[in-house]
């Protein structure tokens, strides 16, 4: 087993990686810009001036499976999540396996026992290779990312795992590829909430991962449940369900169980989203057609108004540190963008484009808030720092793309759009130039919530 | 009075045709569990939007007391919706036990949770305008239904203007 192994579970810290200098990918990884990406990992890329982002070409890796000594599904399957992982936001290229001189499992995993020159040929630039071992109950799964020219391992993981968390272990060794050549944690180990159509005329709350897979219905209103937000620690979902005949806020366990009531004041109870410590919940309440912002406890139990005026105040959104909520208002006329104090006071406008802008959502990084604008007659997506300034166009397509949610990492976003007919769910980059769809067409999916990163 | 009957007769026939249509139509496929809705769903209004929805129906459009419509994200009532209100305050006058629920509702343009209250707003200005013609406002209730109970589907400008609504629950 390589040293530079990292046995410990859920260690993801970019200090602690960095104070170990596996890799030399922190000091190497360029920003340019908002919204360009590099990939300059390797000394070699460095050199080669490597870089991609937008209008640039992907980066070429190649992802073997698992040497698995006859388990060859289990192998290809970590294989397989990998590289849909790595090649959803366009910043890879994942070379066909097909063209892979080197067998898996007549080949080793290690930097002296890989033949780099078989990589090298097929023009790969970065490598994954790894094993598959059977262990008492368990599974013991060692990932490796290795620089193919410099032919040295830039990140290597190893995971004990039950038979069914395979795909959470291929999520999170992609997190891992991204951390070692693009210099921040990858997205991948999370999940993505929806509300969606797909089994019938009832609204109802899914989630998935990032890749489609793992697709499961959370709720089970038979009703209309809308509007799903995650908990702190992703376990758990608000929502809000028309279920006793008002719209009241929920909260419901992944884990199973059934849904507890969180408010219901006549009207709507609406958009709830926990603060980022997860000791109160941003609602927007309406009574008497008058809707505002206020702070619940985790129980309910009101904590004080946010907003308390005769303008329209929905879909309150965190700022990372807790401290200011981004809102949508029409106090100006018109829906538009506002910041507040999660005390209260006077809030301050931060969209000026558009005389219809929606649904904020702030990043985890703070730093900027994404909304959805009426531009023309349809929606698109854009984002804007968080003073105000620099709006950006992300979306540009037929149909409307609404309800911007930010990865956990900060660096792309999912919405909702019709640009292909119904409603599905679809990521980007937060420039815009790598646009998916995840969920297929004809389940009138809408409102998705980005999870953070499993625990 | 002898007005009001034949209205409520029309009205009988209309609802008539809508639920045997939307039956026919197999747009929303019967609800198996239909009927045994249990003590969960009591605050379900007979005959709202959301109950019919519940029972595999869509909406009803118009009723004894006629639907009032909107501009784009817009709750004022122009002189047409007045109108509208006025004779449905007079029925409201001649039917003094009558209470009947206002839904608010939005067309498909604009989010989810905006338009929900927008529509709560659409609800409101109709309820107050109500009170204004002299109905008491303990017979009026609202709640919002925005985009989620449209009345059609097609991306088209007559049909987000039929979607653009206020709709009274069958007055009991």
């Amino acid at each position: 087993m390589g040293g530079a192994l990292a046995a410990k579970r859920g260690d993801h810290g970019r200090r602690r990686r960095g104070a170990r200098g596996v890799v030399a990918a922190r000091r190497s990884a360029v920003v340019l810009g908002a919204a360009v990406l590099a990939l300059a990992a390797s000394a070699h890329a460095q050199v080669r001036g490597t870089i991609v982002g937008p209008g640039s070409t992907s980066y070429p890796i190649a992802v073997s499976p698992l040497k698995s000594g006859g388990d060859a599904h289990d192998g290809d399957r970590f294989a397989d999540v990998v590289a849909r992982d790595l090649d959803l936001f366009g910043l890879f290229k994942v070379i066909d396996p097909a063209a892979y001189i080197e067998d898996a499992e007549h080949s080793g995993a290690t930097t002296d026992s890989i033949n780099f020159d078989n990589w090298k040929t097929i023009g790969a630039l970065a490598l994954v290779k790894g094993t598959l071992e059977h262990e008492g109950d368990g599974v013991v799964v060692e990932a490796r990312l290795f620089d193919v020219v410099e032919r040295k391992q830039l990140a290597g993981k190893r995971y004990r795992i039950g038979d069914g968390d395979l795909r959470r272990i291929a999520h999170r060794f992609a997190d891992e590829i991204m951390l070692a050549l693009t210099g921040a944690r990858g997205p991948f180990d999370s999940r993505i909430a929806f509300a969606s159509r797909r089994d019938g005329r009832f609204k109802e709350i899914w989630a998935m991962s990032l890749d489609g897979g793992d697709l499961r219905q959370v709720t089970r209103e038979r009703m209309i449940a809308l509007s799903p937000s995650w908990s702190p620690d992703s376990r758990a979902l608000l929502f809000t369900s028309y279920r006793t005949g008002n719209p009241s806020l929920f909260e419901i366990d992944l884990g199973g169980g059934a849904p507890r009531l969180i408010s219901a004041q006549r009207g709507l109870n609406l958009g709830g989203r926990f603060s980022p410590g997860g000791r109160a919940i941003a609602v927007a309440l309406e009574s008497g057609g008058q809707t505002d912002v206020a702070l619940l406890d985790p129980s309910g139990q009101l904590i004080r108004w946010v907003t308390r005026d005769r303008a329209l105040d929905v879909s309150p959104s965190w700022s990372p540190d807790g401290r200011s909520l981004v809102f949508c208002s029409d106090r100006g006329g018109g829906p538009q963008i506002y910041v507040v104090s999660a005390d209260g006071g006077e809030p301050r406008r931060v969209s000026y484009q558009g005389n219809y802008n929606t649904s904020p959502a702030w990043s985890p990084t703070g730093d900027r808030i994404a909304y959805a604008s009426r531009l023309g007659r349809r929606f698109q997506v854009f984002v804007v720092d968080a003073k105000g300034d620099d709006a950006k166009q992300i979306t540009n397509t037929a149909g409307d793309n609404e309800d911007p949610s930010w990865s956990p990492d900060g660096r792309y976003l999912a919405f909702s759009s019709t640009r292909d007919g119904s409603g599905a769910i679809y990521v980007s980059d937060v420039s815009g130039t790598h646009q998916k769809r995840l969920t297929p067409q004809g389940g009138d999916d809408s409102n998705p919530s980005w999870s953070r990163w499993l625990e | 009075m002898t007005r009001s009957i034949r209205l409520a007769a029309v009205f009988m026939m209309v609802a008539a045709l809508a639920a045997g249509g939307c039956a026919k139509n197999k747009q929303h496929p019967l609800d198996e569990s239909a009927g045994n809705g249990g003590a969960g769903e009591s605050g379900l209004a007979e005959g709202s939007s959301l109950d019919r929805f519940k029972r595999g129906l869509g909406p009803e459009e118009g009723g004894v007391l006629k639907d009032v419509h909107f501009a784009y994200d817009s709750y004022q009532l122009d002189a047409t919706a007045r109108d509208v209100l006025a004779a449905n305050a007079e029925w409201l006058k001649d039917n003094s036990r009558a209470r009947t629920e206002i839904e608010g509702h939005c067309d498909e343009r604009g989010t989810v949770e905006y338009n929900l209250a927008l529509g709560a707003r659409r609800a409101k200005a109709v309820k107050d305008y109500l009170v204004t013609l002299g109905i008491s406002g303990e017979r009026l209730s609202t709640i919002s239904y925005g985009e989620e109970l449209p009345l059609c589907r097609e991306q088209s400008e007559s049909c987000y203007a039929r979607n653009r609504r206020v709709h009274f629950v069958p007055p009991q």
